[in-house]
């Protein structure tokens, strides 16, 4: 392992290429070119499907947020007159700080409580596979549905928030839930961590089930407490998957608009706007698609980042 | 006074038993809501008589839903896509990751790697063109459109789950079949799919839930009820700002059973399709 460990990555996959599968055949060429063939013939959807659905509409994607193309209407070449413009944007500038806020706090809270879910699950405990699945269904619910019921949560009048507060007696007043200004963001990343949190815990569980026992007893009869097990045992050997897990989530919360889009549309004053949804509502409320493309490609710099670390690690185990 | 081992066994364990309780609260209460709001009578609903339990329980609701929405057209749409989606994802998941598993070939490499990244970038980057494309194709407010776009992200998704799991398949048995004569594709289908079902399992799972839970693309390049799914059409109970929740919450419910259910029955085999691979064991 420590041998492999300093490898560099390119030799990882060339070993990858050379799989084991096909080493014992005859290195014969008809053979070979025939193979070939088969393969390409067997990849054909596979490779449609990610060159007209994804390598071209990205491409397209880059080409359009160098236009001032509006929806039904040819556009003109305006080189990165979109990206400088949403540079001089005010609503441009809330969006990009909303958007690492909501991302960021949203990633935490879900590590956070996934962590603890984890764990409390891991513990030993009659009827625990029970409690497993009603924990995780949250993650099996759509989206759109998710947004809707909390909206009706958060609902002024009527909601069970409000309607629990001042049954209980907690508040007097009625409180505004997604038109504070201040509690707005707040509420849309709660619904995000409800939805989210389960993902988490599942792979976090998983992780933690794959540690042998024997490692925590070797632990305790060294005379290491529950907490310094936590931190010398469990948290090294989930690793690799915290750091799985949270890219991928990542990708997947920063870009994720449903939830904005239906608690808040971005309001109030655009407290609750992010990237996707500000995308979303220039390309097809403004009929303004050259910029929404801008918009959207905006925060792809650091997706990017991500998904070429992902795709390696991701390369590398297929491998193992 | 120190705390014996046992004793922070035994506190421990407490901690984790009101954790759980807490954490079950935060997940089941919404749920709560939203059934019991479709139970209840509109005026257990709005304003300053609304309860916290239905007091006089009412299917008045759903009866609503099936009388005076499209909500069973929405269901069959939702259905014929996911159902074309999840069987086209197995059947190309199925043939490309034959090849990338057992056959040599130039690209390889790059095609695998071409499978993730297709499956990591995000859909709110490529809605924008997808439109247009769909758009060129005339596909605009079609279910063959929406199925297509969801291509996007079951296909390389299946393909690469199942490219993983051929691997796991023991060379010696396909070698036998193919020395008995049984062509690449005999095997394919005789040797190495029968005992891939738990694989074959998830990657319809996905596939479908995918195809199911899916807002976006159905938000975007589709208009009318005749092919509106079931996510977009709940939206559409909000009628200029007037919320008609009791039908809402009833049809919220029905519309999220069908992924309840499949996670239910698939909930053992989920997880390790989740991460494409990331946990292992």
């Amino acid at each position: 392992m420590a041998l492999s460990a300093g490898q560099p990555d390119a030799l990882r996959e060339e070993l990858l290429v050379r799989a084991p599968a096909t080493a014992r055949r005859p290195r014969h060429s008809a053979t070979l070119r025939q193979e070939a063939w088969l393969a390409y013939g067997l990849l054909t959807p596979t490779l449609l499907v990610i060159v007209f659905l994804v390598a071209y509409p990205f491409a397209s994607a880059i080409y359009l947020s160098l236009q001032d193309k509006m929806v039904g209407a040819p556009g003109r070449f305006v080189a990165l007159d979109n990206y400088l413009d949403l540079l001089r944007d005010e609503v441009f500038l809330r969006t990009a700080w909303n958007s690492v806020l909501y991302t960021a706090v949203a990633i935490a809270l879900k590590f956070a409580l996934g962590l603890t879910m984890a764990l409390v699950l891991d513990q030993e405990r009659r009827v625990n596979n029970f409690f497993r699945t009603l924990l995780f269904v949250p993650w099996a619910v759509p989206v759109v549905i998710v947004a809707l019921n909390w909206r009706w949560i958060f609902d002024d009048l009527s909601g069970l928030l409000n309607n629990f507060l001042i049954t209980f007696h907690l508040t007097s007043d009625i409180i505004s839930w997604l038109s504070d200004p201040r509690l707005a963001m707040g509420c849309v990343i709660a619904v995000v961590v409800w939805s989210g949190t389960p993902f988490y815990s599942m792979t976090f569980l998983a992780g933690l089930q794959a540690i042998p026992k024997e490692l925590y007893e070797a632990a305790e009869i060294d005379g290491a407490s529950v907490v310094q097990q936590f931190f010398f045992v469990t948290v090294p050997r989930l690793r690799t998957i915290f750091l799985t897990t949270v890219m991928l989530s990542t990708i997947w919360t920063a870009t994720n608009l449903q939830f904005v889009l239906i608690l808040t549309r971005g309001g109030p004053a655009s407290r609750t706007e992010i990237f996707p949804h500000l995308a979303y509502t220039t390309a097809l409320g403004a009929r303004r698609l050259g910029m929404g493309a801008a918009v959207s490609l905006v925060f792809f710099p650091l997706l990017v980042v991500l998904i070429i670390v992902l795709t390696r690690r991701m390369l590398r185990q297929a491998d193992e | 006074m120190p705390r014996t081992r046992s004793g922070s066994r035994r506190l421990l364990k407490w901690i984790g038993n009101v954790l759980l309780v807490l954490l079950l609260v935060w997940t089941l209460v919404p749920f709560y809501w939203m059934i019991v709001t479709s139970l209840k009578p509109d005026r257990e609903i709005y304003g300053f008589e609304a309860t916290l339990y239905p007091h006089q329980p009412t299917l008045a609701g759903y009866a609503r839903v099936f009388t005076t929405t499209p909500f069973l057209k929405y269901v069959r749409n939702s259905a014929i896509i996911a159902g074309a989606n999840t069987l086209a994802s197995l059947l190309f998941g199925c043939l490309g990751a034959y090849a990338l598993a057992r056959l040599r070939f130039p690209g390889r490499a790059l095609i695998a790697r071409g499978l993730v990244v297709s499956y990591l970038v995000p859909p709110a980057l490529l809605f924008i063109p997808l439109f247009a494309v769909l758009s060129v194709l005339r596909l605009i407010d079609t279910h063959q459109g929406l199925i297509l776009t969801y291509f996007s992200f079951s296909v390389p998704f299946s393909t690469w789950l199942l490219m993983g799991y051929f691997h796991s398949v023991p060379l010696e048995l396909e070698e036998a079949a193919l020395v008995d004569g049984c062509g690449r594709l005999g095997t394919l289908f005789r040797i190495i799919l029968p005992m891939s079902l738990p694989a074959l399992a998830v990657v319809a799972f996905f596939a479908f839930t995918q195809s199911w839970n899916e807002f976006l693309y159905a938000n975007v390049f589709v208009n009318s009820v005749e092919v509106r799914t079931i996510t977009t059409g709940l939206t559409l109970f909000i009628v200029e700002d007037v919320f008609f929740w009791g039908p809402m919450m009833g049809a919220a419910f029905l519309s999220a059973l069908p992924p309840l259910v499949v996670y239910l029955i698939f909930q053992r085999w989920v997880v390790k399709g989740l991460t494409l691979g990331a946990v292992k064991g």
